[in-house]
């Protein structure tokens, strides 16, 4: 057997793909994706007016970190059609603070709010505005909510992608809680990309995926909020064991839940699934640009409550991953009620984490 | 999420047409992490002193252009921006004394990623009116 035989066998190809798996573990120190934030996570600060836009890309370059995502509807002021003077604005902050648009993260309400559907060509336009404000940012990655968090929305995708060559930004559905790394969503998108060999379009994983453990600042909030306490225990049980909602529902009406419990047993929809592994990541990886480095708690020991952040990373650099991994902090809202927020503080304790598992002194 | 910065202090005044006291209004925020346009606000529902006051008798002013609550269904073109405080004017003639008052809003916004029900803030605190 030659060579170029034996690589063609499956066995072949097997022993390519360990060597080539050798060869990126021995970078784990090196590896080939940068830190980043997505200012998501200062939207409190931002929304009190605490802090302004440059105060946020500087808190972003004080970390020594790289990537800017920005939400547009959070920031961007005339969405999607900012003032010239503005998109200057915002191209000064990056050159002044030596930091990169990493990701532009839009949203396409295709039910107005539940009063009448978006047709598809409407939804579309409402993409191809968002492309071109990516385009006049400087951002080459975009990540579109395209309605319901599980639905691919293949029609609206594929129309869309003569318009992401023509304004050079590369379509990443998020890869979000609920969503397995090995169901319909992940297949629906492969399909595409595969098909039409399209270079624009991509996936975005949201680390949440991974979640192990509810978040006990998540399930604390619940708690203050009226979640009688087995409801509560039975719900971080249950999210373990990946008990569908159905069962969550009907197992929270057996044990008499209220409005609360009800809502609790939704809610934690918003998680994992258990099931998904980071090494399920190494499929899509090629075609991931963009990473969003969920996290709920950063707790004293530098570590994330919920998430296996040690696993993961190994993963993203086996798989090759090249982009950005942005800090999006999400505990805020679980705990706003009781502490005043300082999401620089916890974006900070995350960075540390990242920096260690990522071999940076 | 941000129950606790939704309905703003400062603001909370009676409002005057003709020199007769018509209503009262107050400045919200979106409860949110963006901001949005105006028909995925799902509504408002206003409580003071106990008082229920129905939407048909609320406008919600930003940007300086005022919108009933159906006029905000289909003002597909406008946005409420995030962090922005709203003008929430409410008819009540003859107004509210002035004094601390008890106000509890809920906001419910309508994003198409989540069922409905996800994003509803909550408020429910002691305001005081001066004139």
């Amino acid at each position: 057997m030659t060579r170029k035989e034996f690589l063609l066998t499956v066995s072949g190809a097997a022993a390519t793909a360990a060597l080539s798996m050798r060869g990126a573990r021995g970078e784990t120190a090196n590896p080939k994706f940068r830190r980043g934030v997505t200012l998501y996570s200062y939207q409190e600060e931002y929304y009190t007016r605490a802090m302004t836009l440059e105060d946020c890309v500087a808190e972003v370059a004080c970390m020594g970190a790289e990537g800017v995502e920005l939400v547009a509807e959070e920031m961007v002021p005339d969405y999607p059609n900012p003032p010239d003077r503005w998109v200057e604005h915002w191209h000064g902050l990056m050159e002044k603070y030596h930091t990169k648009p990493a990701c532009m993260d839009t949203f396409v309400d295709v039910f107005w709010g539940g009063r009448r559907n978006m047709s598809t060509q409407e939804a579309v336009d409402t993409l191809v505005a968002q492309m071109k404000l990516a385009n006049r940012l400087g951002f080459k990655v975009m990540r579109p909510t395209t309605g319901p968090v599980e639905d691919t929305a293949p029609a609206m995708i594929e129309k869309a992608l003569p318009y992401a060559e023509k304004y050079d930004v590369r379509i990443c559905p998020e890869v979000h809680a609920p969503i397995s790394l090995t169901g319909k969503f992940i297949e629906n998108y492969l399909e595409i990309i595969e098909r039409t060999k399209t270079k624009h379009l991509g996936f975005n994983p949201d680390m949440g995926i991974f979640v192990k453990r509810l978040p006990r600042v998540f399930l604390d909030h619940f708690v203050r909020q009226g979640a009688q306490p087995e409801v509560v225990r039975y719900i971080a049980t249950a999210f373990q064991d990946n008990a569908t909602l159905d069962q969550r529902l009907a197992a929270v009406r057996k044990m008499g839940g209220n409005a609360v419990d009800q809502q609790l047993a939704f809610a934690a929809q918003g998680y994992g699934p258990v099931t998904n592994q980071p090494k399920d990541l190494l499929p899509i990886l090629p075609y991931s640009y963009n990473i969003h480095g969920k996290f709920y708690e950063m707790t004293d020991d530098l570590e994330e409550y919920s998430i296996p952040y040690a696993e993961i990373f190994p993963v993203l650099v086996e798989g090759g991953y090249s982009g950005c991994v942005n800090s999006e902090y999400e505990g805020q809202r679980n705990t706003q009620d009781i502490i005043a927020t300082d999401s620089c503080e916890q974006v900070r304790r995350h960075h540390v984490m990242m920096k260690r598992l990522m071999g940076e002194a | 999420m941000f129950d606790k910065y939704m309905v703003l202090t400062r603001g909370f005044q009676n409002v005057r047409d003709n020199g007769q006291i018509v209503g009262f209004r107050m400045l919200v925020r979106i409860t949110y992490y963006r901001g949005v346009y105006l028909p995925i606000v799902g509504g408002f529902d206003v409580k003071v002193d106990g008082e229920s006051f129905p939407p048909d008798r609320m406008t919600f002013t930003v940007g300086g252009r005022a919108f009933t609550m159906e006029e905000m269904g289909k003002a597909e073109k406008v946005r409420w921006p995030f962090g922005e405080p709203a003008i929430l004017t409410i008819s009540k003639p003859g107004g509210l004394s002035p004094g601390i008052h008890e106000v509890e809003v809920t906001e419910t916004l309508n994003p198409s990623y989540v069922p409905k029900g996800v994003f509803v803030g909550h408020t429910k605190r002691r305001i005081t009116l001066v004139a």
